[in-house]
């Protein structure tokens, strides 16, 4: 009985040497940075970046001090709840469009689904011409005269709707995946129940969409608080600081002041949230959401 | 359950990778050096060392077949301008001697790659610094100051235009080269003086207020003055009145221990009268960076511009003749003031890569970069200085003068200056620069008073600093 019992643990070696080489990947690509990035924030580095003096928490508690942080994180908190809402409405309001087929949908749905092909710091630049204050289109168009990118009220929100619209893409795809597995025929019954087209999107589209809109809703969080490329061209973290989102501050600590231990503090703060943040909503989608 | 998992499982990976993004790239820089500090301290007391043996025989090493590898900043017109010379030296040269060029994006970019790449000793033999790098490199340790490799030579330093020279001598020896040189100037637009009755051109920042009115009302301008928000003018406006910005002599007599612009009054003086100008709409905000003007006058909606003599020729050419360019001084802060103007752009630096055969290549390089016929051509194509005063001579020069005569004032104005005008040297410029931007900016959007934005810089600035000497001395 005990010789059995070891022979069939010998066995179980084997499921695991197959996962050796993924976990060869993900340890170096993943893991070791993981924790040589906390490494880091427990120090303050020279020049070059190399770890020199041993601060233990010193670089949280400057952070936690410092207006500076706290301007960042309110400011990627607005931003990523401009993101969101935007990307997955405009997400959701192009794939009902695309639901039907009419003709020339095939131009509207490479349309719509576009965004997500686009660089965005390709996109950044073209905005940077477009919002122009004397030669951007948008102004002409407008017949106004406004400084978008170096005016603080206007900044974040056209960095975010950028960030939004260049997000639909891939929202776009989501959800009319989504649609087309709703059973047509629920349409039917409602339809002749009386139901109108309001009540059928709130009663059974929604509720069809819920599995995939929990998906996209923590996706689309998780890459809004990662957002980059358009802030670095577009507006570089001003005017003042009211667009230095958490990730740009880190990259401008790190890569252009050379200082990775408090990089890396704010690294690890900002995991700190979007973890929380995701198991937060896999809390709540156990009541709400029904497969 | 199952698609649970799997989504949280995904989101999982995803959060993790958001940490990573910045560790990977910090673990990459980080794991080398342990090698090379050492390494890097060595090969500079190897250096002073060796240096009159190895050097002296300049003449005699053979330099046939040495590749030397040159790292350089200048995109564009520029770029091809020192592709053009670059492939003259590699055809020229009777040293048999190789120019690898290699354009490694923007001044910020190619320092920041030279500290990732000589933690692994792997990176050029020439490099294109940025005039705000000059401390750091000074300090880097991985360098050869060009004076060891002038002095070994019996090269004549006076050829050098000794207001330029001045900003990369320190203690009297010529760390780097001067090769792209330049300082600010008013552009303005004669057009729009001409229909608004002003003859006189505006010397102070309260006299560009003064004309401001006309300039708008009777000479058509949308704006006075499209005014970047730059922390190069800022540095400028300082040397403009003669005060220093960083202690210890402007940091050149030893390394600056905090600013100075806050207790001697420059940093204030400049600040007020900037927010006059922003408040009374002379000067509305056009953007950061020292670019960020030129739009509006190229366009011919501002009447002046402060911008870099580099961009004259590109200003000329996106205005064509719609109206003529005029160039002048660079304004003081108030009229009284008795200061100069310091000099921008890049200077090349020599790397210590314990190889005399590529030294002595290098330097031959370098010579025939800042020689006559090179500075000429370099300064006819791109708008920069000659570094040398006998490109003055050349017909190439003085046939470009004939055709860009607004390029005399920016000369006339370096000549006017003075070496004590040199401006600063400061490790952490980089960093104190986008301090400086970043508070001018909050002022003009109304969210700080001139006081308050002069507090924050210095003590931003004094932060990184203290920081800095603390970590790497």
């Amino acid at each position: 009985m005990k010789k059995e019992k070891s022979n069939i643990k010998k066995m179980r070696i084997e499921p695991y040497m197959f996962l050796i080489p993924s976990f060869l990947v993900f340890g170096v690509f993943l893991f070791f940075p993981f924790f040589k990035t906390i490494y880091l924030s427990l120090y303050k580095t020279n020049k070059m970046g190399q770890a020199k003096l041993f601060v233990g928490l010193d670089n949280y508690t400057t952070l936690f001090k410092s207006a500076s942080f706290y301007n960042s994180l309110l400011v990627t908190l607005i931003f990523v709840a401009i993101v969101v809402i935007g990307s997955m409405a405009l997400g959701l309001v192009t794939a009902m469009l695309c639901n039907k087929t009419f003709p020339g949908i095939r131009f509207f749905s490479t349309a719509f689904a576009l965004p997500m092909a686009i660089a965005s710091s390709s996109a950044a630049m073209i905005f940077k011409i477009m919002l122009h204050p004397s030669v951007g289109i948008i102004n002409k168009l407008l017949g106004t005269s406004i400084n978008w990118v170096h005016d603080p009220k206007y900044a974040l929100v056209c960095v975010a709707l950028l960030t939004a619209w260049l997000n639909s893409g891939i929202n776009f795809l989501y959800f009319s995946a989504g649609l087309s597995n709703i059973d047509e025929t629920i349409y039917e019954r409602a339809s002749v129940d009386g139901a109108n087209g309001v009540q059928q999107f709130f009663r059974l589209t929604l509720p069809g969409l819920a599995p995939i809109m929990f998906y996209t809703l923590v996706v689309n969080i998780i890459q809004a608080f990662q957002s980059f490329g358009q802030v670095k061209i577009l507006t570089e973290g001003g005017p003042g600081e009211s667009t230095n989102l958490i990730v740009y501050s880190i990259y401008r600590d790190a890569f252009f002041n050379y200082r990775f231990g408090s990089a890396a503090a704010q690294s690890v703060i900002l995991f700190i949230i979007i973890m929380v943040l995701t198991l937060v909503m896999f809390r709540i989608e156990r009541k709400g959401v029904k497969y | 359950m199952k698609k649970r998992s799997i989504a949280l499982l995904l989101s999982m990976t995803l959060m993790v990778s958001a940490l990573t993004g910045c560790g990977a790239s910090t673990s990459a820089t980080t794991e080398t050096p342990a090698t090379e500090t050492p390494a890097a301290s060595e090969t500079e007391t190897a250096a002073t060392d060796t240096t009159v043996t190895d050097t002296a025989s300049t003449e005699k090493v053979d330099m046939s077949g040495t590749t030397i590898t040159f790292w350089h900043a200048m995109g564009g017109v520029n770029g091809e301008a020192l592709d053009y010379l670059i492939n003259k030296f590699n055809t020229d040269n009777k040293f048999g001697i190789t120019v690898d060029a290699q354009y490694q994006g923007d001044y910020d970019e190619t320092i920041n790659k030279l500290k990732s790449a000589q933690l692994g000793n792997m990176g050029a033999d020439l490099v294109q610094i940025y005039d705000i790098g000059t401390r750091f490199m000074i300090d880097s340790g991985w360098i050869v100051p060009m004076q060891e490799l002038i002095d070994a030579d019996g090269y004549d330093v006076s050829q050098i235009e000794p207001n330029i020279a001045a900003y990369y001598t320190v203690s009297n020896e010529l760390y780097s080269m001067p090769f792209n040189s330049s300082t600010p100037i008013m552009y303005y637009n004669k057009d729009m003086f001409d229909k608004a009755g002003v003859t006189e051109i505006p010397a102070s920042l309260p006299e560009i207020a003064a004309v401001a009115d006309d300039l708008t009302s009777k000479g058509g301008a949308g704006e006075a003055i499209s005014l970047g928000i730059y922390g190069w003018f800022f540095e400028q406006f300082g040397c403009k009145q003669g005060l220093s910005y960083v202690d210890n002599g402007n940091g050149r007599e030893d390394v600056a221990t905090a600013v100075e612009f806050d207790s001697n009054g420059a940093a204030l003086n400049t600040l007020t009268e900037w927010k006059n100008l922003a408040d009374a709409g002379v000067a509305p905000n056009v953007g950061r960076g020292g670019d960020s003007g030129l739009a509006d006058f190229s366009a011919g909606k501002s009447a002046m511009t402060l911008g870099s003599t580099a961009s004259l020729k590109q200003i000329l050419e996106e205005v064509n003749g719609k109206f003529e360019v005029g160039t002048a001084y660079f304004p003081s802060v108030s009229e009284g003031d008795k200061g100069g103007v310091s000099i921008g752009g890049g200077s090349l630096w020599a790397l210590n890569n314990e190889d005399d055969v590529k030294k002595a290549a290098t330097w031959e390089f370098v010579k025939f970069l800042v020689s006559a016929e090179s500075q000429a051509y370099w300064n006819a194509q791109t708008g920069y200085f000659p570094v040398t005063t006998a490109a003055h001579d050349e017909s190439v020069f003085k046939e470009n003068i004939a055709k860009y005569p607004q390029f005399e004032t920016a000369i006339n104005q370096l000549h006017d200056s003075a070496p004590e005008y040199a401006g600063a040297l400061l490790s952490v410029f980089p960093e104190a620069r986008q301090i400086v931007e970043t508070e001018i900016e909050n002022m003009i959007n109304g969210q700080t008073t001139p006081e308050e934005a002069v507090a924050k810089m210095a003590g931003d600035i004094n932060a990184s600093i203290e920081d800095y000497n603390l970590l790497n001395s």
